[in-house]
C-alpha cells in the first residue's frame, strides 16, 4: 500500500453496517413508532430476518457483542419462549404481510441453543411471517459446541449457509484470546457440513489479535485456504478496553502495532486474492461462483447489519435482546438486556429501547455510503442537495484531501474509490459523515480501527 | 421468463354454449349488451404451462377463465418468485390495460380463456355505462385474490392457511360428493401450494397428513381432497 496512504490505516472509522450507526441512536424511537412501520409493510415486501442468541459458553476476550457467558440450559430456554413471542407480536403487527426470504443466526452462539430449540423457532417464524423452500437460512456456529449430529440436523432444516468463528488458528493467539479450537475440530466440522451438502461455508478471521506475527497469521491463512471455504471475512480486530471491559483481559502490549496491523491486512488480503477468491467490498472475500461474489459482480452487493450481502430485502426485522430493525427509514433496537427484555415482552409489549428516524439528510448520506462501501463509486449529488450548505462544504474540503491523496477520483458528481484504495473505503465513506466530525473527540474512544 | 401462449384465437360459436356464463361472466348483463360484447371476445385455448399475461410485459385485454385454472406469481424486489394466488372458472384477469403487467398468468393445465380487448370495451361503453363493471361483478378479480391471500397469510396455523386454503377452492371448483362430502381438485403442484401458503413443502405435507388424521380431510390425493361440506365443518 502507498506510503501517503499508510495514516488513513491508522484512523478510526465505523464499520457502516447502518448510516447512522448504533451509536447515534437514542429514546426519540419507541415501540409504537416501530409498531406503526410494521403495519405500513406491504403485502409482498422482502424481508431479511435476524435472531440473535445472546449466549456463550465461554468468553471470548476479544468480543464485542451483546454476549453473556451462560451455564444453566433453563435460562435459554427462557430466552427461547421470549423470543416466540417477540415473533408472534411482529407478525400480529404485520397481520400476514411481508415475506421473509432469509433468516440469519447470529450471536453470541447460535449453536449454544440444541437444534430442536432452533427448529421451534424456525417453526415460530414459518407460521407467523411464512417461509418459502427458497428462503435462505444462514447460522453462526462456534466449532468447540457442534454437537454429533448438529450439522446433518441444521442442513435437514434448511440451513445453507453456515458461518465458523475461526479468528485464528495459532495457539498462542487463541490462547491469548481465550478462544482455544483445534485446526482438526474445524476441519471436521467443515468435512461434515460438505457431507450435508452445505456449498456455502464462511470463516470468520481476526486480524490485530494479541501474539499474531506475519508468520503465525501466514499460516493460519494457509489453513483456511486448504480448508477452501466459500467465503472468508477478514475483521480487523478493535481493541477498546475502554468501553468494553472484557477486553482488558488481553494484554494491550501483546498487541500488533499499527504497521503490522497494516501488514497483516494486506498479507491477508493478497493470499487470499492469490488463491482465487474475489474481494467483496473491503473485508469480505468469495470464491467467485458463490452467490456473494455473483451478487458484487452484478452490482446487486448490498451492506447489512451482517455486513456484505446479496440479500436485496430492504426490509431487516432483528428479534431477540439488542437485535436492530430497519423499516423504511426507522432503525430500532430492542433492549441489550435480557431483564429487559424479558420484561417488556411479559407486559405484551414490543422491546424496542432505542433508534433513529432518518431525516432527508442521513437518508441520502446512508444511500451514498451504501454505495461507497458496495461499489466502490457514488453519486454525491443527493447528499450535497440534502445536506446544509455549510456541511456541504466541509463535506467538499474533506473529499479535495482524499483527492489529493490519490484514494479516490471525483469527477462531476461522482467519487470513485482507487480500485488499490478499497480497503479504505470507510475513510472515504466517513467524508459523508456529518456525524464523525463536529463531535469526533467524544466518539473517538468507542469507533472501530478503519483496517 | 414465462413464454406467452400462442395459439390462434377463435371466436366462439356462440357464447350461448358457455358453461360458465349461467354462474356469473356476461350474466348480468342485457340482451343489446350481450349482443355487442359477444362481438370483441374471443377464445382461446391455453396449453398447460403456457401464460396469458407475463409480468413486465403489456396487456391490452380482459381475460376471463372459462376452463381450467392458472398461478398467478411475481417476481419480488429480491428476484425471486411468489404465487400470488390462483384463477379458477369465472375469475378475472386483466381487470386495467397496463403497459407492464404486475404479474404472470399461467395455465396449471389444459385451460379456456374468452378474452375482451379493454379498447373494444371502453368503445361500447359510450352505449353500455358501466359495462365493464358488471361484466365483471360475479366473477373475482386480480384484487380479490390479493384480498385472499392476506387473509391466508394472517392466519396463524399452519393447519388454518390449508383447510381455509382448501375451502376457498371448493367454492370455485368444488363438486358434491355424496351425502355432506365435497370433492375439491386441486390442480395446482403441492409446492405452488406451499410457496402460496408461505410454508414450506415438508411443513405442508405434514399439514395435509395431521387434517386427515384429524378427520377434517376425508380423502387426500394428489390432484384432490374430499372435505365435509360447508354445513358439516367444524
Amino acid at each position: 500500500m502507498k506510503n501517503e496512504w499508510r495514516k488513513y490505516l491508522a484512523a478510526r472509522a465505523p464499520r457502516y453496517t447502518s448510516y447512522p450507526s448504533a451509536l447515534h441512536f437514542d429514546r426519540s424511537v419507541s415501540r409504537e413508532d416501530y409498531a406503526d412501520r410494521l403495519s405500513a409493510v406491504e403485502l409482498y415486501e422482502p424481508l431479511s430476518l435476524y435472531v440473535h442468541v445472546p449466549f456463550c459458553k465461554k468468553l471470548c476476550w476479544y468480543c464485542g457483542c451483546n454476549m453473556r457467558v451462560e451455564n444453566d440450559y433453563g435460562r435459554a430456554l427462557r430466552y427461547v419462549c421470549a423470543l416466540a413471542k417477540e415473533i408472534s407480536l411482529v407478525g400480529r403487527r404485520l397481520g400476514g404481510a411481508g415475506r421473509p426470504r432469509s433468516v440469519h443466526f447470529g450471536g453470541g452462539t447460535p449453536n449454544y441453543l440444541l437444534v430442536d430449540e432452533i427448529a421451534d423457532i424456525l417453526q415460530a417464524i414459518e407460521l407467523e411471517f411464512g417461509l418459502t423452500d427458497d428462503s435462505n437460512l444462514a447460522i453462526e456456529l462456534d466449532p468447540r459446541l457442534i454437537r454429533d449430529d448438529d450439522i446433518s440436523r441444521l442442513a435437514t432444516l434448511g440451513f445453507q449457509r453456515m458461518s465458523l468463528g475461526v479468528q485464528d488458528f495459532d495457539r498462542e493467539v487463541q490462547l491469548a484470546i481465550n478462544r482455544v479450537q483445534s485446526f482438526e475440530m474445524i476441519e471436521s466440522a467443515v468435512g461434515e457440513m460438505r457431507r450435508a451438502g452445505i456449498n456455502d461455508i464462511s470463516f470468520d478471521l481476526l486480524y490485530g489479535l494479541p501474539k499474531q506475527t506475519l508468520a503465525s497469521f501466514r499460516d493460519s491463512l494457509e489453513k483456511t485456504i486448504a480448508l477452501a471455504p466459500d467465503r472468508v471475512s477478514i475483521f480487523g480486530y478493535a481493541h477498546l478496553p475502554a468501553a468494553l471491559p472484557r477486553q482488558r483481559l488481553i494484554d494491550s502490549d501483546s498487541l500488533p502495532g499499527a504497521d503490522l496491523r497494516a501488514d497483516l491486512a494486506e498479507q491477508a488480503d493478497e493470499a487470499l486474492i492469490a488463491a482465487g477468491y474475489r474481494r467483496i467490498g473491503f473485508d469480505h472475500y468469495a470464491k467467485p461462483d458463490n452467490a456473494l461474489a455473483v451478487a458484487d459482480r452484478e452490482g446487486r452487493l448490498r451492506r447489512n447489519f451482517q455486513g456484505f450481502t446479496d440479500d436485496l430485502a430492504l426490509t431487516t426485522l432483528g428479534f431477540g435482546a439488542s437485535a436492530i430493525s430497519s423499516v423504511n427509514g426507522l432503525y430500532a433496537q430492542n433492549e441489550k438486556s435480557l431483564t429487559g427484555y424479558y420484561d417488556d415482552l411479559a407486559a405484551g409489549l414490543l422491546p424496542v429501547a432505542r433508534g433513529v428516524e432518518l431525516t432527508a439528510a442521513e437518508t441520502a448520506i446512508a444511500g451514498a455510503i451504501q454505495d461507497l462501501l458496495c461499489k466502490g463509486s457514488a453519486n454525491i449529488a443527493p447528499v450535497l442537495a440534502a445536506v446544509s450548505t455549510e456541511e456541504a462544504g466541509q463535506i467538499c474540503i474533506r473529499l479535495e484531501a482524499l483527492e489529493a491523496d490519490g484514494l479516490i477520483y471525483w469527477g462531476g458528481n461522482v467519487v470513485q474509490i482507487d480500485a488499490a484504495a478499497r480497503p479504505l473505503s470507510r475513510c472515504v465513506a466517513m467524508a459523508l459523515d456529518p456525524y464523525e466530525f463536529p463531535r469526533k473527540s467524544d466518539l473517538k474512544a468507542s469507533l472501530a480501527r478503519a483496517v | 421468463m414465462v413464454e406467452k401462449a400462442c395459439t390462434a384465437p377463435a371466436r366462439p360459436k356462440s357464447c350461448d354454449l358457455c358453461t360458465v356464463r349461467e354462474n356469473s361472466i356476461c350474466a348480468d348483463l342485457g340482451p343489446r349488451e350481450f349482443s355487442q360484447v359477444e362481438k370483441t371476445m374471443a377464445r382461446r385455448h391455453v396449453d398447460r404451462g403456457k401464460a396469458i399475461m407475463a409480468e413486465g410485459e403489456p396487456n391490452d385485454s380482459l381475460y376471463v377463465v372459462v376452463d381450467g385454472s392458472f398461478r398467478l406469481s411475481k417476481i419480488l424486489e429480491d428476484g425471486r418468485r411468489q404465487v400470488t394466488g390462483f384463477l379458477f372458472p369465472g375469475d378475472f384477469a386483466g381487470v386495467r390495460a397496463t403497459g407492464s403487467n404486475a404479474y404472470s398468468a399461467e395455465a396449471l393445465e389444459e385451460s379456456t380463456v374468452c378474452f375482451f380487448p379493454h379498447k373494444f370495451l371502453e368503445d361500447i361503453a359510450a352505449d353500455a355505462p358501466g359495462v365493464k363493471d358488471r361484466l365483471i361483478a360475479r366473477g373475482q378479480t386480480e384484487y380479490h385474490k390479493a384480498q385472499d391471500h392476506i387473509v391466508l397469510l394472517g392466519k396463524k396455523t399452519a393447519e388454518e392457511r390449508v383447510i381455509s386454503f382448501i375451502y376457498l377452492v371448493d367454492k370455485a371448483l368444488g363438486v358434491d360428493a355424496g351425502p355432506g362430502k365435497r370433492r375439491v381438485p386441486l390442480p395446482m403442484p403441492r409446492q405452488d401450494i406451499a410457496d402460496y401458503l408461505g410454508l414450506r413443502l415438508e411443513t405442508l405435507s405434514r399439514t395435509l397428513t395431521a387434517l386427515k388424521r384429524e378427520g377434517r380431510l376425508d380423502e387426500l390425493s394428489r390432484h384432490e381432497v374430499i372435505v365435509p361440506a360447508a354445513s358439516e365443518r367444524t
